[in-house]
This record gives structure tokens, sequence and C-alpha cells, in this order.
């Protein structure tokens, strides 16, 4: 399984190259990184994967924009938004990652919505940001949020993603520090460690449900 | 209150930590009252009093963090939530945990020292763009563009460079 950070900033988005993030990402304790908007590659020994991240686009446009990309190998993900429009973003084929969903609406995913999620192999994404950098009631929110999120996960089991969403390598954090902070979560460390190799259980090719046996 | 005999007194934990970026400028004080507030906001009060965090010593780059022990796990967590200090970015990276002060100075003597592949440049050209170098470790430049209108810290590797 690959430790994977789900979601990196390097420049010009951020202030960090995307070789000095492989080289803090190494020492922190990933396997690999998704990298928004940067080609994919090896840097220092830690997997590249291209990130895209569509966000506040009209559903016509982001199945269109979808369907344009969807064989380039990048991991795509989507904003979270109302319930009705992550559900039809869960169904749509490409998709691998919903974000935000701390940000989205009170009633934007629920149980009908993680039961497609599980479905279709579509993980749901974990920011870390806003555990690390907002205080008090902001935090309390997004913790809440992220409970009532992996009691769903625990139900139907879709995959979770962790990210970072760093923009520069003072960001990232180690394993065993986000695996402490999603502890605030009510996650414990297997749980931890699963959702840190989500990406690759979203990225694998899909195993056929017949298989021929010549 | 008098000084508790050995037995009478609480087990304490030291925990090491590397700041970054490096050639931060730290004073003990200051960065105590950016740990208390982190600990403060993340457990309370309650769990603040319980954990006991105190900076005990700041050196090389490197600072020892007290707190009871058993506690090391949220102090740890809460250290991640520290983000800034006198409103210049930092990140406090966890290096070990002991129980005495002198194994962990002791640590920071033995620590890696990554010595510069090649001689530490004073410019560099990255993005088309002129940089001083602020701080240059093995593989790690960090660089701010020339000129007064861009202040920021790029942090960059050799094999950024043009």
């Amino acid at each position: 399984m690959k430790i994977t950070d789900a979601a990196v900033f390097p420049y010009p988005s951020g202030d960090s190259s995307v070789r000095r993030f492989a080289l803090e990402a190494k020492s922190l304790g990933f396997d690999s990184l998704v990298a928004v908007d940067t080609p994919a590659g090896t840097c220092e020994g830690i997997g590249i994967q291209t990130g895209i991240l569509i966000q506040d686009l009209p559903m016509r446009e982001v199945i269109a924009r979808v369907k344009r990309i969807r064989d380039a190998g990048a991991v795509i993900s989507v904003n979270a938004r109302d319930n009705g429009f992550n559900r039809a973003v869960i169904t749509l084929k490409g998709v691998h990652i919903l974000r935000g969903i701390q940000a989205a609406d009170k009633l934007a995913f629920d149980h009908v919505t993680a039961k497609m999620a599980a479905d279709n192999g579509v993980a749901v994404d974990i920011d870390l940001s806003p555990l690390i950098f907002t205080r008090g009631p902001a935090r309390q929110r997004v913790i809440h949020r992220y409970r009532d999120l992996l009691v769903f996960e625990r139900r139907f089991e879709f995959p979770i993603t962790l990210s970072s969403y760093a923009r520069s390598i003072l960001d990232l954090r180690a394993t065993r520090e986000i695996t402490g902070l999603c502890s605030l979560i009510g996650m414990d460390t297997p749980d931890a460690e699963k959702a840190f190799g989500g990406v690759e259980r979203v990225t694998a090719p899909a195993v056929p449900f017949v298989r021929v046996i010549p | 209150m008098s000084t508790r005999p050995p037995t009478l007194r609480e087990n304490r934990r030291y925990i090491l930590v590397r700041v970054e970026p490096a050639g931060t400028e730290i004073d003990q004080k200051e960065l105590y009252y950016t740990i208390s507030d982190a600990v403060t906001s993340l457990w309370g009060d309650g769990m603040a009093a319980v954990i006991m965090q105190a900076v005990v010593a700041a050196e090389n780059g490197h600072v020892v963090i007290r707190c009871r022990r058993g506690t090391e796990k949220e102090l740890a967590i809460a250290l991640s939530t520290v983000t800034a200090y006198r409103d210049v970015r930092l990140v406090l990276r966890i290096v070990a945990a002991s129980g005495t002060i002198e194994s962990l100075r002791e640590r920071i003597r033995s620590g890696p020292q990554t010595s510069p592949v090649s001689p530490e440049p004073e410019e560099c050209i990255f993005d088309k763009k002129s940089m001083s170098v602020l701080q240059c470790n093995g593989q790690k430049l960090d660089v701010i563009e020339k000129g007064f209108k861009n202040a920021n810290r790029l942090f960059i590797s050799r094999d950024d460079l043009e």
C-alpha cells in the first residue's frame, strides 16, 4: 500500500517546487503525492501523480471536462456542493475523489450518497488543513462534519483519502502527526493507514466481476 | 512550595523538535506562548494543565519541550497545529522523545549533518527570475526573489535551478 497525500499544490500555486515537496514528503514518510496541475513522474523516489481539481463549474461543464480528461491518467477530483450535485458527480465515470465535504452544505452527504460512493468506488476526501490552521468553532464544526462522515464510512465502506492541501513544505505533516490528527475525528491507526492508501484504491484499474478462465 | 524529594516528583518527558524553515530566530518565551496557545485551543485548559508544556531549551535550530509523562501524544498532536510564530510561518517537526534533556542534546549533536553537495551559491536563477539564496542544506535551497517587491520565501531543490 502506498502512503499518499491526496492533494498538494506545488509552485506556482504554492511556494515550494514539486522536487522540494518530494524531498520533504520522503523524510515525512510518504511514498507518493497527488500534485495538482503538475506533470506526473518520480522525484527522489516519490511518485508524483497529476491531480485535477474541478470546482465552481455547472454540472454540464463538469461532465464535459471529466469526459475530456478521464483517460489522461490523472487523479480527478470534484469539489462537493449540494446533495443533488454530489450524487450526480459520484455516478460520473472517471471521477476519483469528492472533495471539500466539510465546506459543503450540511445535508450534502447523506446515506444515499455514501452508498453511491461505495458502489461507484469514489473516495471522499478528508482535508486536514482546517484541523491544522483553524481554531475554535470553525475547527469544532469541521471535526463534527468529519465524525459524521466516518459514521457513513463505517457503514458503507467507501474509500477515504487524506489531503494536506499543502501549498508549502511548511504545511506538510509527517504521517505519524496525521495519524494523531485523525484521532481527533475518531479514526484509529488502522483506519488512518487505510485512508493513506485511498488514492491507490480508487485509481487502481477495475477488476472485472466476471473472469474468464481458459 | 518547597522542592519535593525525587520519588514524589511527577515524571516528565522531553520532546525534541526541529524548527523549519532553518535559520528561524527562536525566543523561548514567545515560542512557549505559541505552543501554549495551540495546546489550549486544541485540548482546552483542563488538559493543558495536565500536559504542563514548557519550552526548556532552544539551540541549533532545535527546541526541547517538556510535558508530563503519558501526555506526549497529545502534545505532539498540538505541536502539529503550530503554524506561525511572531507572524512568521514555521513548522515544528518532531524528532524524538526522551526522559532526559541530556539524551536529546546528545541527539542534536549526533544528528545528521547534511553538508552541501557543492559550495553554497549566493544567488541563482529559478523560473527565469533571479533569486538570493537564504539557506542551503544539501539538495534543499530556500531562496527569495531579488528586489523589494517580493519578500516571499520559496523552497526549491538544486535540481530546479536553471
